[in-house]
């Protein structure tokens, strides 16, 4: 929840990522990273040592582009439908989120930060003409094993309700890192039998960024996602959540759905997904069959009738 | 054009009291099945089709008559046939004035045309009419990339000369490659053959039982073919006078020699071959109905009656059930409704789209904890006696050309209960996008 001594930062529009990108990279290349960022394991847990700004960014009267969201609604394989998919309304706030986590007074650097993963609570179907106030704002601090975790909280509202809320957790890496949160032996992967497989080809990062905007270099190609460190281009998170959304995710009511990201899908490539019923939520999880690992899991559930 | 003596109004019985009458399967004709790429690698759809009502006219004497209805389809169809049926109606010796729609409903369409033509005929709606189906996986439409498509129909949009442009600008180099049909489910992308190896695997069917299955296939069709049983119900076409797919002299060691092709990644041991699975295939199957009126008017002989049918769809997608087990859901439904048991059956007719399919279904109705969870039964629908199943032969050794498979099955178990004179027969068929359809057949 927005903690009330958070200062709205009221902006006229949502910003564009491309010159967000560019702004986090610069950032990033003036040395901000080695003056504000604590290295190893510093003095105390990043919560006592960073700061969050203590912010919202506040876009009002948002609204989905049709044509946009038919691109989207194809690209994932939806219907076109006039209500708006969860990873759809998540893509329209998307930016302003990113705006806070490349303000100055943010502690963790924006390019390299790993997606860990996100909850979201859908409360309602929510029309294409519903004109959305999103808020943004950074929360929860926390040591991770291999550095710093934070949540980043959108909430979309119509007329001053909230219809959709989504806590998205990045991870930077090696800032604050807390090695003794490190899990024993790492789980067997033991993957179920599948019920879809997608083959994802190289363009499938460009064709997310092309609908969605999120042009982060990770997702674009092989020499802008070696210049961050991976040797080939990784599909976004939430176009493997939009995909499974597609097929399991209610559109006549209400729902929740989480999804934790792990090892990354490098494309071109083929992942192995399976989808199963578990106590009325649909569970899935998606896995590289070549090599067993893991790249996502979650569940997706109707809300129930009494919370929408 | 003046109406044929026979588009007047009939003096027809009129259906007694409201009550339905029995549709009765006089006969059917197909064209023998061929490999793809095969002896009807030029033939199109409405080509085979065409030949295998012409046969069927003239078999039972239907030149220049007006039937109820032709229903039928194709599974893999070009949007110009549109008016499939129709226009191979057009160019038989059928009356021009006979009514023809499409029907399509995957592996399921011609149990589905053959079962609604039936159904209008034990209403009094319909005195006759045939039902079958068609494919062609040789001269399967091939469309343009979903990237040219949109390409020109946003030209096809564009006013200005700059939209125009702007239009043809979108097209990237990798958009001009075709767009062959595949047996991928478009929910999951897993092939139709991956998804039975699944539930092949998840029903512990071994490889030794689905090459015996495969082997029986062969067997019986060749045998059938030996006693002359298809000699009324094949016409020759494009020098095939039997299925092409038939392996006469195949043998276990000869099945079990070949390599897995679906299934290979999944963990366990990959026990489907192209020996115990259906091969792409092209022909055409048509089945005549009637009422008993129709058949005593025009002296036809009357086979069997199509007593009733069910249809059932899976949640496969939501991973609830496997792709292919439908029919295990269709059957007990049908019958309850029908008063009868699962071994209340002469002859089975379960359609092997893979031997996998075929006996992960018996499995499932011999298993309790499928038949009380899945089915909702106290007890389990139990075993099918194994010598009445598919005993001329079935889809293994036949082929499967999607639409036709239908119009094969319930002409050949109709010729069976006659031959037979008594008894019942059911029939099983399992469909993509997880949807099967069941039917009984009664002796006359």
């Amino acid at each position: 929840m927005s903690a009330p001594e958070r200062a709205d930062v009221v902006l006229g529009s949502v910003p564009k990522l491309g010159p967000l990108y560019a702004a986090a990279a610069g950032k990033q290349a003036a040395g901000w990273r080695r003056r504000r960022a604590v290295r190893g394991r510093g003095p105390g847990a990043p919560e006592e040592v960073l700061r969050l700004p203590a912010v919202r960014h506040v876009v009002r009267g948002v609204a989905a582009d049709p044509g946009r969201l038919a691109a989207y609604q194809r690209l994932v394989g939806d219907a076109l439908r006039d209500t708006l998919p969860s990873v759809y309304v998540h893509g329209l706030a998307f930016p302003v989120a990113v705006g806070v986590m490349v303000r100055a007074d943010f502690p963790l650097p924006l390019l390299g930060m790993v997606h860990l993963g996100n909850v979201v609570e859908h409360s309602r179907p929510i029309g294409v003409g519903e004109e959305l106030e999103i808020a943004a704002w950074p929360e929860n601090l926390r040591a991770h094993r291999a550095g710093t975790r934070v949540d980043m909280v959108v909430e979309a509202s119509a007329g001053g309700v909230p219809v959709w809320r989504g806590v998205s957790t990045y991870l930077a890496k090696g800032i604050g890192a807390a090695p003794e949160l490190a899990p024993g032996e790492p789980r067997a992967c033991l993957p179920p039998a599948p019920t879809a497989r997608w083959q994802l080809d190289a363009a499938t990062g460009r064709a997310y960024a092309a609908v969605l905007g999120d042009y982060n270099p990770i997702h674009l190609g092989v020499l802008p996602a070696k210049a961050l460190g991976l040797k080939r281009p990784i599909a976004h998170g939430m176009y493997l959540a939009g995909r499974v959304l597609a097929t399991a995710a209610p559109n006549d009511c209400g729902y929740r759905w989480s999804i934790r990201f792990e090892a990354p899908v490098f494309l071109p490539g083929t992942v192995e997904v399976a989808l199963g019923p578990h106590n009325g939520t649909v569970d899935f999880e998606g896995w590289n069959a070549a090599s067993g690992r893991r790249h996502f899991a979650g569940r997706v559930g109707a809300l129930p009738p009494a919370e929408t | 054009m003046a109406a044929s003596p026979e588009n007047t109004v009939p003096q027809a019985s009129r259906n007694a009291a409201g009550g339905v009458r029995p549709a009765v399967v006089i006969g059917g004709n197909r064209i023998p099945f061929a490999r793809a790429h095969g002896h009807y690698a030029h033939a199109s759809n409405q080509d085979m089709l065409t030949a295998a009502i012409d046969g069927l006219v003239a078999r039972f004497g239907l030149q220049g008559q007006r039937l109820g209805a032709v229903a039928g389809g194709a599974v893999l169809k070009h949007p110009r046939n549109f008016n499939l049926v129709r226009e191979a109606v057009l160019a038989t010796a059928l009356a021009p004035d006979t009514p023809a729609y499409d029907v399509q409903m995957a592996c399921a369409t011609g149990m589905e045309a053959i079962g609604s033509l039936a159904n209008k005929i034990r209403l009094g709606q319909l005195e006759s009419g045939i039902g079958g189906g068609v494919d062609s996986t040789s001269d399967a439409p091939i469309a343009v990339s979903e990237g040219l498509r949109r390409m020109l129909l946003e030209l096809h949009r564009a006013k200005t000369a700059r939209q125009k442009l702007a239009a043809v600008a979108r097209l990237r180099p990798r958009d001009l490659a075709p767009d062959a049909p595949g047996t991928a489910e478009p929910r999951t992308g897993l092939s139709m053959g991956e998804h039975q190896a699944l539930t092949t695997a998840a029903w512990g069917i071994t490889r030794e039982a689905q090459d015996q299955l495969a082997l029986a296939s062969h067997r019986n069709l060749a045998a059938a073919y030996e006693r002359n049983f298809f000699d009324d119900l094949i016409t020759p076409y494009r020098g095939l006078a039997r299925d092409a797919n038939l392996r006469a002299d195949t043998s276990a060691e000869k099945l079990a020699s070949l390599q897995p092709v679906f299934g290979k990644d999944l963990g366990t041991t990959a026990t489907m071959t192209a020996g115990n699975s259906t091969p792409l295939t092209d022909g055409a199957a048509t089945v005549l109905l009637g009422s008993e009126d129709f058949a005593r008017q025009h002296n036809l002989p009357m086979l069997a009656n199509f007593l009733d049918f069910e249809a059932a769809s899976v949640d496969f997608v939501r991973g609830r059930e496997g792709l292919l087990m439908a029919p295990a859901y269709a059957v007990p439904r049908l019958l309850e409704r029908n008063g009868l048991s699962l071994q209340d059956f002469d002859f089975y007719e379960i359609h092997e789209a893979f031997a996998g399919t075929v006996l992960s279904t018996l499995a499932a109705w011999e298993d309790a904890g499928f038949c009380r969870n899945k089915l909702g039964l106290d007890a389990p629908l139990g075993p099918v006696d194994r010598s009445r199943l598919n005993v001329n032969g079935s889809s293994l050794a036949a082929g499967h050309p999607f639409a036709a498979t239908g119009g094969r099955i319930v002409a050949t178990l109709a010729k069976l209960l006659h031959e037979k004179g008594s008894g019942r027969g059911l029939v099983s068929v399992c469909a993509a996008g997880g949807q099967g359809v069941a039917a009984i057949l009664e002796a006359r």
